[in-house]
């Protein structure tokens, strides 16, 4: 199934694939993957486990480098970039929240998100705008507070202000509510919903939950690393 | 965005941001690293500073302890006069002698003590001060007066004041001494000391044609004056004078070969323990680095590239490692005193605290380039991190790109060899001690890899531990390499300290006693032979009395005929060819002397008359390459005489009996004045007592040396070279246990998901901890089999090669050692799984 076609998309792929081991062991996780997405719109990725969402979100957010098929990702060429080079082109562009939150363990709520901001090499007004961000998704009173001294709900809140204070381009989100309950799931997402709106970022949210798609404009969905349905809601 | 291309890489400065955020956790998690560094470094910093504080204590006191800036000493003569006078042309001049006596208290004939007669002149010392008991200070002693050495005042039962007799001398204890300036530069001595004057020494008429006397003249020069050039020029106005110069540059050159060689020793095994403490290194960075694999994923997901994720680990890794670089280098520094302690009698000083910076900069030197080489691979490693890795929960393990440890580990090697090398007393032992340990290391990296190779070709197991057990031999993400490295060093370490120090012993405890004679006695007139031989059997009915000829000579020239080699004209003595220093003792036999045996050539026959002929010890020939045939001159009294070498023989060193190197036929030096040497072999009971003193009474002007005191100190010394040896080993040992315990905690983790899962499945903790010792067990039993021939090589060439002694292992013992690591790997194994088995598998299911 194809997408519709965009004027000036943000994401653009052809003929994506993403197989893994070689030869009779090989597993072909996406099976080519046609998709574009415009600027500032907001897209569910469905489909039940395996269905290849996840990878197909990784390849899209440089976390991965597809097999074959081409990708550009706000201008860049992704499929010809190397390792280091997806990570430097994902700074500015891309943001990444995950259903386990992954924030730093050693670093501080504040330092957590400022982290983004220093890789970029913009530390001179990293802390202050990491505590702007913090306190936008209502964690000012947390600041230097350890992710282990924070609740499931407030690391995501943490784990969401460090993917938007870098403003990206693209904000994805990998079941962010998987490790929450239903209200503070709820709650994140209201909040992942508000803030990509407040950066004009395009959200892409991976999830299962048929529910929580349909806040999306858009949804696509995918089985056996195959795009089966594209709809606008 | 358009920041994203600003910053390519962190800068330093913001890389140690980062990791500074990180550092105390790091810190816990890198103890493995901080303590094998500091381990490794301690060692090394305690053995350098050791060497290095005596090395220039023996520098700085040249001149006291040579007595002079230069010393011509001469086997049975004065200087002549022109040699004489060449040298009072350099600087003020003092003379004297050295040999071997009896003392004899004046009120009691029947007690006679062998003692080193030193005598010299009024301009006595040159340098540096006699100090008697009582902190008087003396100058030389005049007339009859004597200073003695508390041993003879002990054993003769005398006090200042009290007279007894030298030869025919009777003299005074003016005082007992406390420091004598020029001990150390005397070297070995075969008997308390008694310090005469040349007056009292020509009253004792202990001198004759023939006794072992030597003559020391010391020089002490202008100031300014250079001593090496002076010794030079008189080694060439003066090339045949067979006299042994010495500079104050060069006081104590065999002790300083010994500290040299010791040390050199000491730094080797200290590196071993270092080399050990590597492996712990790397899989204590690996470890900690695979803890760390979800934190840089996350890094990663936020734009941090390969580099900034080596930048940020490895200036975190830098710290640890220089925190124990550090921490090593103070208690090495710390430890010294007490590294002295334990060498005891071995050193000539006794070092306090020092502060030796060179050493301490050649240690970590050593500890940042061990660091550098072993942490280099997983911090490589790491930067490949995908960050995908928080994607899926188990990534395979990545490989490593080789090209890339071109430079940190290749450089590091390179640098470390050159280093090892630089700084090397014996280039070649240190050269094959590195060699040995490359071969030690492919060779477990290689039982590891085929270890794993077999365990994942074995048929399965029906039972499920078991197929477990071998399972995690081969698994991805194994840690079997880790685990033989690691193990097979320990072992190897328990295995080589049991051999050498189970040789040593046997070598200290039963063989010299059982093959040393009781006496030498030195000087002995040939005519007075056969009345000797009574004297000793009225004593001791059932001794054995052995007398050879005895004469001194150097060796001045040797090789083929036509091109013989002039040993003054040789700029260095060969490696091996000690016989070529100076004057060695001669003798001349009619037939192969006990104990020795022919290896080429032959034996002259009985009343041969043709050419003169010599048979030469083997270990020589080789170390200057002889042939069968060549010749060998000789300087003997002042004269020249060559003979034609006819045999090569192999000498029983450890018989300590008479051993020489040259044995002439009987023609070629018979003629010249020479005196006889003996050995007395009590080999029952005797009056010791009566045969001292009938010696004193009937052959004043010989010398005896009793045997048992030289045996005993020498055991000293071999047993405190046993300590040093189990001291710097013991770190390679404490090295090797905190490698294993984390190598057994790097394989945790994924212990504890399979244990979790065998919980959740119904294993007991009796069954998961069988599964530990059978895969331990396995590991331990083979590593043990390869151990006990890595480490017996090993403790071979220690034993054979390096120390020259006999190889005699004590089987039993070796194998319990071995046992005693084998179980305490089992324990150090079962103890680490202790924390994984109190697990929980509810709470680990949900941190999976």
């Amino acid at each position: 199934m194809s997408s519709p076609t965009i004027a000036a998309p943000i994401i653009a792929a052809r003929g994506l694939t993403l197989r893994f081991g070689e030869d009779e062991a090989a597993v072909e996780v996406l099976r080519g993957i046609d998709l574009e997405v415009g600027a500032g719109e907001t897209v569910a990725l469905l489909g039940p486990s395996g269905s290849g969402k996840s990878s197909l979100m990784a390849v899209l957010s440089g976390l991965e480098r597809a097999s074959s098929g081409t990708l550009t990702i706000a201008g860049e060429d992704f499929a010809r970039l190397s390792e280091d080079a997806l990570a430097r082109a994902r700074r500015g562009r891309i943001g990444v929240v995950l259903q386990a939150f992954h924030l730093l363990p050693t670093m501080t709520a504040l330092e957590n998100v400022a982290t983004p901001l220093e890789l970029a090499g913009e530390a001179r007004d990293a802390t202050a705008r990491a505590a702007a961000e913090l306190t936008a998704v209502g964690l000012g009173h947390r600041l230097n507070h350890y992710p282990a001294q924070l609740s499931g709900g407030e690391q995501q809140r943490v784990a969401i202000a460090r993917a938007t204070v870098i403003a990206p381009a693209i904000l994805f989100a990998d079941e962010p509510t998987g490790n929450l309950d239903g209200a503070t799931g709820g709650q994140i997402m209201d909040l992942l919903f508000s803030r990509a709106a407040q950066t004009g970022a395009t959200l892409v949210v991976i999830t299962h939950d048929p529910a929580l798609a349909t806040r999306c404009a858009r949804v696509i969905e995918l089985a056996d690393g195959r795009i089966i349905a594209d709809r606008a809601q | 965005m358009t920041s994203a291309m600003r910053a390519p890489t962190l800068g330093w400065r913001q890389a140690w941001r980062f990791a500074r955020r990180d550092l105390t956790r790091a810190l816990r998690g890198l103890r493995l690293l901080l303590a094998c560094l500091f381990l490794g470094t301690m060692a090394l910093a305690a053995i350098g500073t050791l060497t290095g504080a005596i090395e220039r204590e023996l520098a700085g006191r040249g001149q006291a302890m040579l007595g002079g800036d230069i010393e011509a000493s001469l086997y049975a003569r004065d200087p002549a006069p022109d040699e004489l006078a060449a040298l009072k042309a350099l600087g003020e001049v003092s003379g004297g002698a050295r040999l071997q006596a009896m003392a004899v208290p004046l009120r009691d004939d029947s007690l006679a003590v062998p003692v080193e007669l030193k005598a010299v002149d009024r301009a006595w010392p040159l340098y540096g001060k006699l100090t008697l008991q009582g902190g008087k200070p003396a100058a030389a002693p005049t007339g009859t007066t004597a200073w003695i050495a508390p041993g003879v005042a002990d054993r003769l039962g005398i006090a200042p004041g009290d007279r007894f007799k030298l030869g025919a001398a009777t003299l005074t204890a003016g005082g007992i001494i406390a420091d004598e300036p020029d001990r150390l530069g005397e070297g070995f001595t075969l008997g308390p000391v008694v310090i005469v004057s040349r007056e009292a020494l020509a009253l004792s008429e202990l001198v004759q044609p023939g006794s072992m006397v030597r003559s020391k003249t010391r020089v002490r020069l202008p100031p300014g004056a250079d001593a090496s050039t002076a010794v030079a020029s008189l080694k060439e106005r003066f090339p045949e004078a067979g006299w042994e110069l010495r500079d104050r540059s060069r006081a104590t050159p065999g002790l300083e070969r010994f500290v040299g060689r010791m040390g050199q020793f000491l730094v080797l095994v200290a590196l071993a323990a270092l080399a050990i403490a590597g492996i712990g290194i790397g899989n204590g960075v690996t470890s900690w680095l695979e803890g760390r694999r979800a934190s840089i994923a996350t890094l990663k997901v936020l734009g941090a590239t390969s580099s900034d994720i080596v930048r940020i680990f490895g200036m975190q890794v830098a710290l640890a490692a220089l925190a124990g670089i550090a921490a090593g280098l103070i208690a090495g520094v710390l430890v010294t005193p007490l590294v002295g302690i334990a060498l005891g009698a071995l050193l000539p000083v006794a070092p306090g605290f020092v502060v030796d910076p060179p050493a301490l900069v050649i240690a970590a030197a050593y500890g940042l380039l061990i660091a550098a080489i072993f942490a280099a691979p997983p911090l490589l490693r790491a930067r490949d991190f995908p960050a995908m890795a928080l994607m899926r929960a188990r990534v395979s393990p990545l490989t490593l790109r080789w090209r890339a440890l071109a430079l940190p580990v290749g450089g590091g090697l390179a640098v470390l060899v050159a280093l090892v090398l630089a700084t090397a007393v014996q280039p070649l032992l240190s050269g094959g001690f590195l060699a040995g340990a490359a071969v030690l290391f492919g060779l477990l990296a290689g039982l590891g890899w085929g270890l794993r190779w077999i365990a994942a070709r074995l048929p399965r197991p029906k039972r499920p531990l078991l197929r477990i057990a071998l399972a995690n031999l081969h698994r991805p993400g194994a840690q079997t390499g880790a685990l033989v490295t690691a193990l097979g060093f320990g072992l190897a370490s328990f295995v080589l300290l049991a051999g050498v120090q189970t040789s040593l012993d046997a070598n200290i405890a039963s063989r010299v006693p059982q093959q040393a004679p009781d006496y030498f006695v030195l000087d002995l007139p040939p005519a007075k032979a056969a009345s000797f031989t009574a004297t000793v059997k009225a004593a001791a009915p059932s001794a054995r009395v052995r007398t050879v000829p005895a004469m001194r000579g150097a060796i001045l020239a040797y090789g083929p005929a036509d091109k013989m080699i002039r040993v003054s004209e040789l700029e260095a003595i060969p490696d091996g060819a000690w016989p070529l220093r100076g004057e060695r003792g001669l003798t001349f036999s009619e037939g192969v002397p006990d104990g020795n045996v022919i290896t080429a050539g032959k034996w002259w026959p009985e009343n041969y008359t043709g050419p003169p002929l010599v048979s030469i010890d083997e270990d020589l020939a080789e170390a200057i390459d002889l042939k069968l045939g060549d010749r060998l001159t000789i300087g003997l009294l002042g004269v020249e005489r060559s003979a034609t070498i006819a045999s090569f023989r192999r000498i029983d060193w450890d018989s300590m009996g008479f051993n020489y190197v040259l044995v002439f036929s009987p023609n070629a030096i018979s003629d010249a004045p020479h005196s006889l040497a003996a050995t007395i072999s009590l080999d029952g009971p005797a009056d010791k007592r009566a045969l001292l003193a009938g010696l004193v009474r009937g052959f004043p002007a010989t010398s005896v040396i009793e045997i048992g005191p030289v045996v005993s100190r020498a055991r000293d010394i071999l047993g405190q070279m046993g300590n040093a040896i189990l001291a710097a080993a013991s770190v390679a040992i404490l090295a090797g246990l905190a490698v294993l315990i984390g190598a057994i905690a790097a394989a945790r983790a994924s212990r504890l998901y399979d244990n979790v899962i065998l919980r959740v499945l119904g294993a007991s903790r009796g069954q998961l901890l069988g599964l530990q010792l059978a895969e331990y067990g396995l590991l331990a039993l083979i590593l043990g089999t390869v151990a006990l021939g890595l480490g017996s090589a090993a403790a071979w060439l220690v034993i054979v090669q390096l120390f020259e002694f006999e190889w005699l292992p004590d089987w039993s013992r070796i194998l319990g050692v071995l046992g005693l690591g084998v179980a305490t790997v089992l324990g150090f194994a079962l103890a680490g799984s202790l924390p994984l088995l109190r697990a929980r598998p509810a709470q680990a299911l949900r941190d999976l």
